[in-house]
């Protein structure tokens, strides 16, 4: 593969996106250079789960086509990309990483709403990307291949948008569309080193997707820089009449928003997340290191105490995983439970049978927890922490260990507390590379902000990533994968 | 609260889901688990639960 393919390829979309326009390069070398990094890599990486070569050429000739002769549609036009296999798009099925489903079953009814604006903006899907079985995390045998880190193949690529982490780490693509309903796109993006966001919960379309966890899931977007986050957000957000959770709110021109300092903006350390006990030693000087930065771009950073934010997390297994396993229930648990992963079946099983008065009881305290977070938000413009507590595991350390009652609530705590006190209060929240672990591992800052304050992260982080260069060092992939040249 | 694996067995029958036997426990820790934290939930944060409704945070409705 020569450097300029390459190199290609690990630009930002934004960057990208100029070439194309300025018809430096043309759509098309952009997707063989893509393709040909799927076929090199991918028997390795397992971030795809279908790709159709022959579509995605033709879909890209027309955009050089197109931009020739003069219409070109902006800044996705002519990008390649992926999905997270749960979402539908025409001519790709819907394996959503299970083998419950039958052939049949996986075919696509229609577009989702995010497939059909983004190639209305002229992005072109190349096709669907690897996940843990149905989105749900903790699948422990992959129907379509294990996924592995781009930076070091033993070690876990996190989950549940687990390909769609890989693929723009890997210069797959130029940007990849997930899921978050937990974490499922700041864990793959912190993991992998790209930039992934929770949008606020209504602000991006869920028509389209299987999820089932109506009062958490989101649709959002990983890619490698915040700019280019900025400009899918662009053309993804808004309401739509298919989803009745969608909000009739304006959007936003986010990449007008990017530049500038921090100068006046107060940030603040959630103590009880960042400092949690047990938090790895690289990660917290990682983030020390990251608080300084932005310290340095003019935000005044203090610390706040958010006491409830630990029981966001049983808070959501008790009530999103019960909505979950309430459809699963009737659909295919029942009748195909064989047919689970076995870390599926036995986590929607135990959801399956929380009592209705304690599903109760935990969404009023979801409520309470809710509102501790959004107190906070009033008093500062962004909430920071670490995206994750370790670093990158070796992929056998990180399946999930049901196996004894000692200490299980403090240990069930400790893997998510990062993720879920902003995706049980449902803000916008997004992950940032903030350097390596000594043996090479991506580590990553996560901003927050208030509902609809997608703009506010979106500065944070921008300005970040223009005082670090965390961003642009990406994986020698002929070398971390030991490919032959 | 710690639920063992006949109670499971039951509460799985009830929903109509048969369970291999060499399962039960896993799914016995794992509800175990996720009804002690709400036992400590219920300990700390009861008396203010008792003053709001569940409402799903999906209609965002804040000042913001």
């Amino acid at each position: 593969m020569s450097n300029s393919s390459v190199n290609l390829c690990y630009l930002s979309a934004s960057e990208q996106a100029l070439m194309i326009k300025s018809r430096e390069i043309s759509p098309v070398d952009l997707m063989e250079a893509s393709l040909e990094r799927i076929e090199r890599y991918d028997q390795t990486l397992k971030a795809w789960i279908t790709v159709n070569p022959e579509s995605a050429m033709e879909q890209a000739r027309n955009a050089e086509a197109e931009i020739t002769a003069g219409r070109y549609l902006g800044p996705l036009h002519g990008l390649p990309f992926g999905v997270k296999d749960q979402m539908h798009a025409l001519g790709f099925p819907t394996t959503l990483g299970t083998q419950v489903l039958d052939e049949q079953e996986t075919r696509p009814p229609y577009d989702a709403t995010v497939v059909k604006k983004l190639a209305e903006a002229g992005a072109i899907l190349i096709g669907k990307q690897n996940l843990h079985e149905f989105g749900k995390g903790g699948t422990i045998k992959f129907p379509y291949g294990q996924p592995r880190n781009p930076w070091n193949p033993a070690h876990d690529a996190s989950s549940s948008s687990t390909g769609s982490g890989i693929a723009p780490a890997a210069g797959q693509c130029s940007f990849a569309i997930g899921e978050d309903t937990g974490g499922s796109i700041r864990g793959p993006a912190s993991c992998n080193g790209v930039v992934g966001l929770r949008p606020t919960h209504g602000r991006v379309s869920r028509h389209g997707g299987v999820m089932e966890a109506y009062t958490s899931d989101t649709f959002g977007p990983l890619a490698r820089s915040v700019q280019d986050i900025a400009a899918i957000m662009e053309v993804i957000s808004g309401q739509d009449p298919n989803d009745p959770l969608s909000i009739p709110r304006p959007v936003p021109r986010y990449t007008k928003l990017l530049d500038g300092d921090l100068k006046g903006m107060k940030l603040a350390v959630v103590r009880e997340i960042a400092y949690v006990d047990g938090i790895h030693d690289e990660v917290r000087k990682g983030f020390e290191a990251a608080i300084e930065v932005l310290r340095e771009q003019g935000a005044v950073i203090e610390e706040v105490s958010l006491p409830w934010a630990k029981w966001a997390v049983p808070l959501q297994l008790l009530t999103a995983d019960a909505d979950v396993a309430s459809w699963f229930l009737v659909n295919y648990l029942r009748d195909r439970y064989d047919r689970f992963d076995v870390g599926t079946r036995t986590r929607l099983s135990a959801s399956s049978l929380i009592p209705a008065t304690v599903y109760n009881r935990a969404m009023r305290a979801r409520r309470l927890v809710r509102e501790q977070v959004l107190e906070a938000m009033r008093r500062y413009d962004a909430l920071i922490t670490p995206t994750n507590v370790f670093p990158p595991r070796l992929i056998e350390d990180t399946r999930e260990k049901v196996d004894g009652t000692t200490d299980v609530v403090p240990r069930l705590i400790l893997r998510r507390i990062t993720h879920y006190p902003f995706s049980l209060s449902n803000v916008p929240v997004i992950s940032v590379p903030m350097g390596f672990s000594e043996k090479g591992l991506p580590l990553a800052l996560q901003v927050a902000s208030r509902p609809f304050g997608e703009s506010t992260i979106f500065r944070v982080g921008h300005v970040y990533q223009q005082a670090t260069d965390w961003h642009t060092q990406h994986p020698d992939l002929d070398k971390t994968l030991n490919i032959a040249t | 609260m710690e639920l063992n694996v006949e109670q499971i067995r039951v509460l799985s029958e009830m929903q109509g889901l048969k369970i291999p036997e060499k399962e039960l426990n896993n799914i016995a820790i794992r509800l175990s688990t996720w009804l002690t934290a709400m036992e400590q939930i219920e300990t700390e944060m009861g008396a203010r639960m008792n003053e709001v409704d569940p409402i799903p945070p999906v209609f965002p409705r804040e000042e913001f």
